[in-house]
């Protein structure tokens, strides 16, 4: 929000679907968006979360009131390397976001503009001045809860991409959970980036560019894999399932194509959404949590031991460990809730985590299970 | 893990030693009551039985209850090591005392103590510590790990240095080896600078350090606890508003870093971790790191492997219990099988989330010391700090330094326009304790960012909050010049406000904003628009003024909101007690109704001298006491050192502002059955009266008592009905009634202006010359504001009765006693209980006259009485109807905690009084100041009727001697061994120290004397080694000092208020710094040596005993 100068700022409402409305200010594109109401507790890495492409279809509440305090740096235009650090993909990919104050100028040294001036060149709205702490209580009471930013003088509709045509078709709240929204946030064709001895191919269901950057530094050439490739056409060594959006089980055939894998024996990693996908595939259930893990500061263990891990997560659906295969056992857990946050394959390389070992934003605790991958491909 | 093996298998409670930090000095503060409270807290919790050693009285940690000990003796090897012989305990704890527990420990495993006795180190080994504190090992260990270091070179030739420099590359910065007060040091940019300064440190210094230029990089911590398992966690991470190069402690720092993108965050966090880790530390520790401002460079500057004060910081900031948790930690459990004690259903494993943000204020009161310098640099100097809660930047600073002021109109009354371009650049470019207001005054005049920045190297975002904060402040000035002149100040701001929308108003509460800082900008405007504005407004006028716009703001429902501080930013529920209130926001965090009767109770503010650890003890036991009794306990404060700000001691406890406004905000929102005001000292007793005309309900005494306690007038009128003496005194306002007061009293007389904080400002005038010059420099005579001058005795006797009355009688009362004469200030006498020296009638008297007071002023809470007596004959110096800082002293050597009987008066309870004699006492307790001169340069350690003292200490003996060498002992002014050097001033004094040196000569103690009291000491038969006045030649007096000749220093003023840099000041200024005790005043001299005299062997013969329980009904 504006705190001192004159000049006045756009006002900008935010409508919830259990009825109630919030106003506030604009900043970023005149634009009206809508999407699932999630929040993040971490208090740096706006920018990677905006850009992370598990954020799509979602509005942002950042709990931490002053966000863009360090600026933005500038947002390379194609994925080459070396990747621009920052940023998780190429595009904000929140529907919107809300906090309570932003930074209207920024003097950080690898800033290149102010939020405000990249959420208008990202054509995303946002509203500042929320009670953010408030939204917090309400998303924890309400199951799904949706919202609308809506611009006191809107120009227009926020894009949704594939999914901007269905949104304006049915009105109303646009609810991510609805869709296959992997369609919209995977890459739309192969491409290749690194140099190594080993190929692994990334499972684009929403790839955080953190992953890439990570398997890249380790020394590996990475594929990066459309969400629908036939997996049988292609030649890794090994297999990275990434993160990404939405509900598990609106994936397609991709569960499907993933069980194809387990027949063979070349690692897998999942990541967050990979998980979900690596477990369905190896028969385990999914569901929805009643209250997500929304933060940089989620504690996990692993199973049998008394290590710990700080890890960052943004995830609404869980493993159901009681439904995981013979062969398969819960690698970590949550310690606060004890929901299941990794599971393993019991004689192959096949792993995956809920949380974000590539962090970005957030804490680099696990970033050795990436490295322990990476080790496992090469040998 | 559970707990140790060594401790488990046991088969019985542990018995396990906690040391205490002593006496509260600059640098060690109050944060280790805090710790030290917490980790006995968590000890008990755990099955132990925990033995305290800390000499530390007032402290709430030194709070006698079931299951612990006490030992109120020094934190020192020999000491502690008596206690471990008598008590057997299986452990030792020492991370929670500050350095010197560690120093202590660290000492206590040379020496073999510990193995000796079986006692296990419990924490970070020796070899940890050792590594941390020493340099060269730290350095080590760091390259081996490849976390960057600053390099830094050692050389004792030019062209060492050249190499050096050339290998660490420019800029460097040269600092001339054991150099004090940075002689010889500065920056190089190229070889050419490089050579001056080089050349110039080697003429004075045979060592020369080049270190890597880091001027002007980024100041950030981490907090960081690491378990047995190599969990690692990092609690929060903290940025300094100052760049690097002012300590920590005198840092404005903010929690969470607001510059830090999440790349640096990370590395930072990465980087602690493995430290942490390498180096093995379990339990907390805290690590220091410089940050490039213009890339990812950073280096390691060092590690405490410790709770500090930083910690205690980050624990406030952040709402995790550090010290709870690292003392469970240390005991062996893991943070995955701790819970989280703030949201009870999470673990202690895990990083809190904070949704708001904190900024530390210093509080430096170098004022108060004479003459000394007001640079901040390395060594720490500030005596206390505030911590501001905001969720907009604007809004944590506002408050933070309104509380650090303690003024109502924060940062507007620091507003100066008219200091000159040359003055602010200085002041920005040499940081003091004044640079944040050069800040503002910098912005206020127009100054852009970027020039600020230059000077200063305060990052641009740090600057440009700031800014909205001035340029809000001009607005709302420009605003108020447009309005026209009305009758009244109310009528101004009324039709001011009238104009203002409501938006404009809730932005600039958003921004932090006081009523009063509103009322006071616009009567500024008023006043000039008249051609009247003359220097500050006056509190009252703008306190008055401010409920005007409190009232136009509530009825436009501009309200603060309160959140909770609950470690994880509301993603969980939780049933956290600790708030805070901010105007971004428009709910309050929904608290559960408990049904009890709120009460509330004021605490400290920052301490500062004159108000310390003895007045938190005072809230704390009220605040308990009033949960035992059924009532909702609500603390306010903001105060990070301390106890009440743990939320643990109060139902609710407020992390808020001090001020009339905010805690009339907390009564509309916890609608209270009453406010106590007299547990907190000197602050909150100055709210009293507002609150009360505000309509608050004061609990304790009444609003007519506490004025005419506090009104000298009424107060002396009061003393003239009843019959009790008083000296002579008169409120002058002008020149004529000075001298006619002089006339009649004549000279040495007390001066003091009209508003008295811990005798800041007070002097005493021996002459007329010394008056006159006095008056001229320090004091505005009007009749707005008088000059209070007073009669002041010499040779007389300093009395104090601290007790309860409950309308109007006295329940209980004890009379202690100064050992100096008066003209010390209390604070800084050493007080003894039971009095040792007084006529039985004087005891009678005073206690007669206290009653009559008593009664007089229908005192109905706590009190303290001051007297003065010679040769019986009593007069009433002053009366506080408000707990002193004395109380947590007598109540623990008498054994009647006077701050829980005082509660239950306050409540209209029955207080569970016993009738005790002080005679009947098993012991006898001295309290001793304790000195922070070491770190203060240019201050003169000189006692007078300025309080200069930082803390004190308390201990108990089975005589007067041994309980005044054991606190004398813990106030660092130790036994003697070497010699002892003395300077006795006047006359009489030298009389007096004759006594002390027979009773040297019997403890073949070599006396050094300077030429008068040489030759006085040598017409009197006493042997004495004579030393010329500094400077005169190479036996002088500076270079016995600095030689090590001696280790006592006793030189008495000749003249209480001489300000020059006199002779004496420099002997004393070379004791404090060379380690020496010193004595400034002659009755403290004899005393301590005629105690070294009775008690030869001292360690040998004493027993330690345990401070006894309070006693109970």
């Amino acid at each position: 929000m504006r705190l001192s100068g004159s000049s006045e700022r756009q006002k900008c409402f935010l409508e919830l679907s259990d009825g109630s409305r919030f106003d506030g200010e604009l900043i970023g594109a005149p634009l009206q968006a809508s999407g699932e109401l999630v929040f993040t507790t971490g208090m740096v890495g706006y920018s990677e979360a905006m850009t992370d492409p598990s954020y799509f279809g979602q509005i942002l509440v950042f709990t931490y009131p002053l966000i863009g305090n360090y600026g933005i740096p500038s947002l390379p235009k194609g994925l080459s390397w070396p990747i621009q650090r920052g940023f998780e993909s190429n595009r904000v990919n929140t529907s919107a976001v809300i906090l309570a104050i932003d930074s209207e100028e920024a003097f950080h040294w690898n800033s290149f503009q102010t939020l405000d001036t990249w959420l208008k060149e990202q054509g995303v709205p946002g509203i500042v001045g929320l009670d953010t702490r408030h939204l917090v209580h309400l998303v924890r009471q309400t199951a799904n809860l949706l919202g609308q930013v809506t611009p006191e003088k809107s120009e227009g509709e926020r894009s949704y991409g594939e999914f901007s045509t269905a949104v304006k078709k049915n009105g109303g709240f646009f609810d991510p959970g609805a869709y296959e929204i992997i369609r919209e946030v995977s890459s739309k064709e192969r491409v290749v980036i690194g140099k190594g001895s080993k190929r692994i191919g990334l499972v684009d269901c929403g790839v955080k560019w953190n992953i890439v950057r990570q398997l890249v530094e380790h020394g590996c050439e990475v594929e990066i894999l459309p969400w629908d490739t036939d997996f049988s056409k292609v030649d890794v060594s090994g297999w990275l399932l990434s993160n990404g959006p939405g509900d598990p089980k609106k994936t397609g055939d991709l569960v499907k194509r993933v069980s194809g894998l387990l027949k063979d024996s070349r690692p897998i990693l999942g990541i967050c959404l990979g998980h979900q996908i690596l477990a369905l595939a190896a028969g385990a259930e999914t569901k929805r949590m009643a209250y997500g893990h929304r933060s940089h500061n989620q504690p996990v263990y692993q199973v049998g031991t008394r290590k710990g891990c700080i890890t960052s997560q943004n995830h609404g659906y869980v493993v159901d460990e009681s439904t995981l295969p013979p062969e398969w056992e819960a690698w970590f857990r949550n310690a606060n809730d004890q929901e299941n946050e990794g599971i393993k394959h019991k004689t192959k390389p096949f792993r995956s985590v809920q949380f974000h070992p590539e962090a970005a934003g957030g804490p680099r605790d696990t970033g050795w299970i990436i490295e322990q991958f990476v080790t496992e491909v090469k040998s | 893990m559970p707990m140790r093996p060594e401790l488990a298998s046991l088969g019985r409670a542990p018995k396990i030693v906690l040391l205490g930090s002593g006496g509260l000095s600059i640098g060690q503060a109050g944060e280790f009551d805090y710790s030290g409270s917490q980790a006995a807290k968590a000890l008990l919790e755990e099955g132990c039985e925990v033995i305290i050693i800390n000499p530390n009285i007032a402290t709430v940690q030194t709070n006698p209850q079931p299951n612990v000990k006490i030992y109120l003796y020094p934190v020192e090897p020999e000491w502690v090591e008596k206690v471990i012989a008598k008590e057997k305990p299986d452990a030792i704890v020492a991370g929670f005392g500050g350095q010197t527990a560690l120093n202590c420990v660290i000492a206590l495993h040379h020496q073999g103590v510990l193995n000796a006795h079986n006692v296990l180190n419990l924490g970070t080994s020796i070899a940890t510590l050792e590594m941390t504190e020493d340099r060269d090992l730290f350095a080590k260990k760091m390259r081996e790990i490849n976390i960057p270091v600053p390099a830094s070179f050692a050389v004792t030739t030019y062209k060492d240095a050249e190499k050096a420099a050339a290998e660490i590359g420019y800029p460097v910065i040269v600092r001339a080896a054991y150099a004090l007060g940075g002689l010889g040091s500065g920056f190089a940019n190229n070889k050419t600078e490089l050579e001056v300064l080089v050349t110039t440190a080697l003429a004075s210094s045979p060592q020369v350090l080049v270190e890597k230029s880091l001027k002007g990089w980024k100041e950030v911590e981490y907090e960081v606890m690491r378990d047995s398992e190599n969990n690692i966690i990092t609690i929060c991470n903290m940025e300094n508003f100052d760049p690097l190069g002012i300590h920590t402690g005198d840092s404005i720092v903010v929690c969470p870093s607001q510059t830090l993108s999440d790349d640096e965050y990370q590395l930072l966090r990465n980087a602690a971790q493995k430290i942490v880790g390498a180096c093995g530390v379990i339990g907390e520790c805290n690590v220091q790191y410089t940050l490039d401002p213009r890339s990812h460079d950073y280096f390691v500057i060092e590690i405490n492997a410790r709770l500090s004060r930083s910690s205690a910081l980050a624990s406030k900031a952040s709402g995790y219990p550090i010290a709870y948790v690292a003392a469970k930690v240390v005991l062996g459990y893991d943070l995955l099988e701790l819970k989280n004690p703030v949201t009870g259903i999470t673990f202690a494993y895990f990083e809190p989330a904070l949704d708001y943000v904190t900024l530390k204020v210093p509080r430096w009161d170098l004022v108060k010391f004479k003459n000394a310098s007001r640079k901040l640099g390395s060594t720490m100097k500030s005596v206390g700090e505030v911590m501001g809660i905001g969720r907009s930047f604007p809004e944590a600073v506002q408050k933070s330094i309104r509380m650090v002021t303690e003024n109502g109109q924060g940062l507007s009354y620091f507003k100066n326009d008219n200091v000159a371009d040359e003055d602010l650049i200085e002041a920005l470019q040499n940081p003091t304790d004044t640079r944040f207001y050069a800040v503002l005054n910098a912005l206020h005049k127009g100054w852009d960012i970027e020039r600020i920045h230059k000077l200063t190297s305060i990052d641009k975002w740090f600057l440009a909050r700031v800014q909205e904060i001035t340029s809000t402040e001009r607005t709302i000035s420009l605003l108020a010049a447009k309005e026209a002149v009305t009758a009244t100040d109310d009528q101004f701001v009324t039709q001011f406000l009238g104009n203002v929308d409501t938006k404009t108003l809730g932005r600039w509460k958003i921004l932090g904003f006081s009523d009063e800082q509103i009322a006071a900008i616009a009567l500024a405007e008023f006043d000039r628009k008249q051609n009247r504005l003359k220097g500050p407004l006056s509190e009252n006028r703008v306190q008055k003024a401010s409920h005007v716009v409190r009232n136009i703001r509530k009825k436009a429902g501009i309200l603060p909101v309160v959140k909770k501080i609950d470690t994880t930013a509301g993603e969980y529920p939780s049933p956290s007690n600790y708030l805070y209130m901010s105007y971004v926001g428009l709910f309050h965090d929904p608290m559960v109704d408990d049904g009890k009767k709120p009460v509330i109770v004021l605490g400290s503010g920052a301490y500062r001298i004159g108000t310390s650890v003895e007045f938190d003890w005072c809230a704390v036991s009220s605040s308990r006491k009033l949960q035992d009794e059924g009532y909702r306990s609500v603390i306010v404060n903001c105060n990070p050192e301390t106890v009440s700000t743990d939320y643990n001691s109060s139902d609710r406890l407020y992390f808020e502002e001090m001020t009339l406004e905010r805690i009339l905000d907390i009564s509309d929102l916890e609608k209270p059955i009453g406010i106590i005001a007299c547990m907190g000292g000197q602050l909150p007793n100055k709210l009293a009266l507002p609150l009360a005309s505000a309509g608050i309900k004061l609990l304790g005494h009444s609003e007519q008592t506490i004025d005419m306690a506090e009104n000298r007038s009424a107060f002396s009128a009061l003393l003239d009905t009843l019959g009790i003496d008083q000296p002579n005194w008169v409120a002058a306002t002008s020149k004529k009634d000075i001298d006619t007061f002089i006339e009649k009293i004549g000279f040495p007389v007390l001066v003091r202006p009209s508003y008295v904080l811990s005798g800041a400002a007070m002097r005493v005038a021996y002459d007329r010359d010394s008056l006159d010059k006095f008056l001229a420099v320090a004091i505005d005579l009007s009749s707005d504001h008088p000059v209070v001058i007073s009669e002041f005795l010499m040779g007389a006797r300093e009395i104090e009765l601290d007790g309860i009355a409950r309308d109007g009688e006295i329940l209980t009362a004890i009379v202690s006693e100064h050992v100096e004469n008066a003209g010390v200030h209390s604070g800084d006498a050493t007080m003894v209980v039971p009095a040792q020296k007084l006529y039985v009638d004087t005891v009678r008297q005073v206690r007669r006259a206290g009653h009559l007071i008593a009664k007089g002023l229908k005192l109905n809470g706590p009190f303290n009485i001051q007297f003065l007596a010679k040769q019986n004959h009593i007069k009433v110096i002053e009366c506080n109807a408000r707990a002193a800082r004395s109380f947590p002293f007598v109540s623990k050597v008498v054994g009647l905690n006077l701050a829980d009987a005082a509660t239950d008066v306050i409540m209209g309870l029955e207080p569970k009084l016993f009738r005790f004699n002080e005679d009947d006492l098993p012991h006898v307790g001295v309290k001793a100041p304790m000195f922070s001169f070491t770190r203060l340069s240019g201050a003169d350690p000189v006692l007078g009727v300025e309080m200069a003292s930082t803390g004190e200490v308390g201990c108990i003996g089975p005589t007067f001697e041994e309980a005044l060498l054991l606190s004398l002992e813990a106030a660092k002014c130790r036994r003697p061994k070497k010699g002892v050097l003395v300077s006795a001033g006047p006359e009489h004094e030298k009389l007096k120290f004759l006594e002390c040196a027979k009773f040297f000569r019997d403890i073949n103690l070599p006396i050094y004397a300077t030429a008068g009291t040489a030759k006085f000491l040598e017409l009197h038969g006493i042997e004495v080694k004579k030393l010329d006045w500094p400077g005169e030649s190479n036996r002088d007096v500076m270079s016995a000092i600095k030689n090590g000749l001696v280790d006592l220093v006793i030189n008495v003023p000749k003249n209480i208020q001489r300000q020059e840099l006199s002779y004496g000041s420099q002997i004393r200024q070379a004791a404090a710094r060379f380690g020496c005790s010193l004595i400034t005043n002659m009755e403290l001299a004899v005393a301590f040596a005629t105690a070294l005299a009775r008690l030869p062997d001292f360690v040998k013969t004493h027993d330690v005993v345990a401070l006894p329980n309070y006693k109970t009904l």
